[in-house]
């Protein structure tokens, strides 16, 4: 339905401030944004299944908090009751205030597990690693076999398992494990080397032209350079404060070195793909709405620290702060749920409607 | 379309050169068959066509080859990809991405091809095939015959002009294996692609290949010619043409339908004298019958909701040779799995009667461990099993599993024919060695009762007919046995009932002679050659028949 850069932009605006916040109204806010885009997006989707799992760890570890915050911290005027004094760490008063304090960190807790459940609901991994950068190919090839072998490797462990119960063996310690580890690896070796054959057969790293040994040389260099520079540049900011602004140029500049290295790189993969996703309007929408989003909770955080700050504890008010800027930030979130083109959730199970793949060939 | 010229390769580390001294030519468009046992070089020549050996494999390469006025030993298997797709033995090892559309686009986008392109031979290579269906899947909910065909669609995407197959469907069951064949068969034909397979499932493919390059092994030179030519020249070869070799049919007829007519007239000179077998035993009084080891009532059994196994009743006596038949997913497995205590019934028990004191132990109660005191099961996969130094290592293994002493083990590797390997590492021996020792490393603790699942996969008519052989030797001395195939000849030279699977129920239940005889399906060739209840493998009709040609 959107472009994977679309979705991550979206991703990384949605967990930026479910890191950063701990007021409770915020959290509750991007909470609902998050659930309102799974179930008008991800509900349909093959990957939606997985939302449940997630949803219920959030809701495990929240009720984990609770009962955690409270037995162990025992500040706060409102005391629900006591417990003896002599038992060791939860003895003393149980206070509101802790109740409270644990309750919010087991909503930022669901709250993260929440964008990415949806997340992983509206993109699939396969898509995200396509979307890899040209000079990490191999690297997103390595993780799509690992992807492709792990179903594979459960059900060899099964049927080893099983063979070696018939032949009377017993697991019970760790030594017991051999005769389930030594055919699962050799498996696993065997099929390897038949992978790495076919995908030889079928021209696999024939897309790398490698560059003259000279050019390379100084491509690594440079790598090296710029490298050195961000160290230098981040350790001068820590230890020499007044040189701010050679600091940041130095990190700039390091920045900038890597970047085109990457690039470089990159252009030596002469690799086309398949099926490119196309990027529409609604693409630009969300992915304006998400940046801006993302900018405002950056420039709140940084010129007004204490905003996303929130402690119930006296002599603080047990009500937390609202800032309407924030709210309008992440009500941004549910963007995509308004431009998303209408039967998008449809569309999203079959990737892509069999009208347009012909309009493509064509 | 491909030379070779006195080509010889030698793997690193070798003493002999695997290939010696080759020298032919294969024409564009044809349909060549590579056979012969494993191990004598079949893989090897088929990899110097896309230059994997000696690229991929290191080894000492003389003489050349070209295939299109292209010499792979130079190119390597990279520069070849374009011209010569490569598909393998293994239908799981083959995948880089679980999605059948990308994993078919994978090779094109290492080629740097322009999107629009990939999308046009993407669709092509879909329909070639007829996979169009299976685009959206993801590889591990396939079959294994899906699979495959995945496998060749994701490399005639690249449109070469030699497809070479090595062994592609001798981990499938037959139904797979056929959709595969089926498959070559129509490439060949419809587009003229020029196809190199090495095949042991003779009787599926023998009719439509032009030529046959067989390697007899034992360093010999390999024979090319036209079908009947090798054939006739081949020692182990299928029922249908050693039966017409033996009776002097020419010119050797390579389907049911040539053979029907030299059947024909056998028949209708068929000497009065010799009496067919029996096509019914004698039926026997009940208290005659040796006692039952394992009887089944009404067993239920599901997978996650699937029924597998449903209302199923059978009773298996001393001595019985049992196969049980049916398409994949009818329960086959599932059913012998019970009967080791491997899973357990939902409904309905599974009882394991002990022959010595007569006790009878309900799988529900009883633990793996003393149910395997009795019955003994080898898995499909004999890898899943072997993991020791050695063979001997493998036996000793299981002996300390049931808690008996190592014993001697001569005996039981003379009759397997593994004496010389038995401190070979198993898992360096060929597929066939392999059943055979996974075969030893159970039969090595004496279970009364012997579980088989598919035997033969994998293994060509050499290894067959050993473990046939040694099979028949097993029944005779009195051990119960049942296996769970696909292999109408095995069945037919082996067992004496068989039991029809269907839907994880009993179909048929019977003699395998009447059941063969009155299905269509699993009957074997020669049944089907003669329609004649009396006639099942072979030796039967030779028996009948000898005089006759003589």
């Amino acid at each position: 339905m959107f472009h994977t850069l679309t979705w991550v932009l979206w991703l990384v605006a949605a967990v930026v401030p479910a890191f950063i916040m701990r007021n409770p109204l915020y959290l509750a806010l991007l909470l609902g944004a998050t659930w309102l885009l799974y179930t008008t997006l991800g509900r349909t989707t093959p990957m939606g299944s997985s939302w449940g799992s997630f949803v219920k760890l959030g809701v495990f570890l929240f009720a984990l908090a609770i009962p955690f915050n409270a037995l162990s911290i025992h500040i706060g005027q409102i005391v629900l009751f006591h417990l003896p004094e002599s038992w060791p760490i939860i003895g003393g008063p149980i206070t509101l205030e802790a109740v409270i304090a644990g309750a919010v960190s087991g909503l930022a807790l669901l709250t993260i597990l929440v964008v990415f459940a949806a997340f992983n609901a509206v993109v699939d991994h396969y898509q995200l690693l396509r979307a890899t950068p040209s000079f990490l190919f191999q690297a997103g090839v390595v993780i799509s076999i690992a992807i492709t072998f792990v179903p594979q490797m459960v059900i060899s462990a099964r049927e080893i398992r099983q063979a070696q119960r018939i032949r009377g063996h017993r697991f019970r310690g760790l030594r017991d494990l051999l005769p389930l580890v030594i055919p699962l690896l050799a498996n696993s070796l065997e099929r390897s080397i038949q992978l790495a054959e076919t995908m030889e057969a079928r021209g696999f790293g024939s897309a790398v032209s490698l560059p003259s040994r000279r050019r390379a040389l100084l491509s690594q260099l440079g790598l090296l350079a710029a490298l050195v520079g961000v160290l230098v540049g981040l350790s001068l900011l820590a230890f020499y404060p007044q040189a701010r602004v050679w600091a940041w140029l130095l990190v700039a500049i390091g920045v900038i070195g890597m970047l085109a290295f990457f690039a470089f790189h990159g252009r030596q993969v002469k690799r086309t793909r398949y099926r490119r996703q196309s990027w529409h309007a609604p693409d630009t929408v969300v992915a304006v709405a998400s940046a801006i989003s993302l900018a405002i909770v950056i420039v709140v955080r940084l010129t007004a620290p204490d905003t996303f700050f929130y402690s119930p504890y006296p002599p603080n008010s047990l009500l937390p702060a609202f800032d309407p800027l924030v709210g309008v930030a992440l009500l941004l979130l549910v963007m995509p749920v308004l431009v998303a083109p209408r039967g998008a959730a449809r569309e999203a199970s079959n990737s892509e409607p069999a009208a347009r793949d012909m309009e493509h060939v064509a | 379309m491909i030379r070779f010229e006195h080509l010889s390769y030698r793997y690193p580390g070798a003493d002999a050169t695997i290939l010696q001294d080759l020298s032919f030519e294969i024409a564009e468009g044809e349909f060549l068959l590579v056979m012969g046992p494993s191990g004598a070089g079949k893989s090897t020549l088929l990899r110097c066509l896309n230059g994997l050996v000696p690229h991929f494999y290191g080894g000492t390469v003389s003489g050349e080859v070209l295939v299109d006025g292209r010499d792979p030993v130079a190119l390597g298997p990279r520069g070849m990809a374009d011209l010569v797709g490569f598909v393998l033995q293994d239908p799981e090892a083959q995948f880089v991405v679980d999605r059948v559309e990308d994993e078919l686009a994978f090779a094109l986008e290492n080629q740097g091809l322009p999107p629009i392109l990939m999308r046009k031979r993407v669709e092509e290579a879909l329909d070639q095939i007829n996979i169009a269906h299976l685009r959206h899947r993801s590889v591990s909910t396939l079959s294994g015959g899906e699979r495959q065909r995945v496998a060749i669609a994701a490399v005639m995407t690249l449109q070469p002009r030699v497809l070479v197959l090595d062994e592609p469907t001798s981990q499938l069951d037959p139904q797979a294996a056929e959709e595969v064949l089926d498959t070559l068969v129509k490439l060949n034909q419809d587009l003229g692609l020029t196809i190199i397979l090495s095949e042991h499932r003779l009787e599926r493919v023998v009719q439509y290949v032009d030529r046959i390059l067989y390697f007899s092994g034992n360093g010999q030179r390999p024979i090319l010619g036209e079908p009947r030519q090798v054939l006739s020249q081949v020692e182990l070869t299928p029922p249908l043409i050693t039966l017409a070799k033996a009776l002097d049919w020419s010119p050797i007829p390579l389907t049911i339908k040539e053979g029907r007519r030299f059947a024909r007239k056998a028949a209708r000179h068929r000497p009065d004298g010799n009496k067919a077998p029996e096509a019914t035993p004698p039926s026997q009084r009940r208290n005659d019958q040796p006692p039952v080891l394992i009887s089944v009532k009404g067993l239920g059994f599901s997978y996650n909701g699937h029924p597998a196994l449903q209302d199923l009743s059978l009773d298996v006596r001393r001595g019985e040779f049992v196969a049980l038949m049916g398409r994949n997913g009818a329960g086959k497995t599932t059913l012998l799995k019970q009967l080791v205590g491997l899973l357990r019934p939902d409904q309905g028990r599974v009882q394991i009667v002990a022959p010595t004191s007569g006790a009878a132990m309900d799988t529900r109660k009883a633990s793996v461990e003393e149910i395997i005191q009795y019955v003994g099961y080898v898995p499909q996969n004999p890898n899943a099993l072997l993991f020791n130094d050695t063979v001997r290592q493998e036996l000793d293994f299981t002996r300390h599993g049931h808690g008996l002493p190592p014993g001697e083990y001569e005996g039981l590797l003379d009759t397997l024919g593994l004496t010389e390997y038995a401190s070979h590492y198993p898992r360096d021996l060929s597929v066939g060695e392999r059943q055979r020792v996974a075969l030893a490393s159970i039969l090595v603790a004496e279970p009364q009762v012997l579980l088989l699942d598919e035997p033969t996969r994998g293994l060509d008519y050499q290894q067959k007919a050993s473990l046939v052989a040694f099979l028949q030797r097993e029944r005779a001395r009195g051990r119960t046995i049942i296996m769970a195939t696909h292999d109408v000849e095995l069945v037919a030279n082996c067992a004496d009932r068989v039991i029809l699977l269907g839907d994880g129920q009993v179909v048929v239940d019977g003699p395998t002679r009447q059941v063969m005889s009155e299905s269509l399906v699993f009957a074997s060739q020669i049944n089907k050659l003669f329609r004649d209840p009396a006639l099942l493998t072979v030796e039967d009709a030779l028996s009948l028949y000898a005089t006759d040609a003589s």
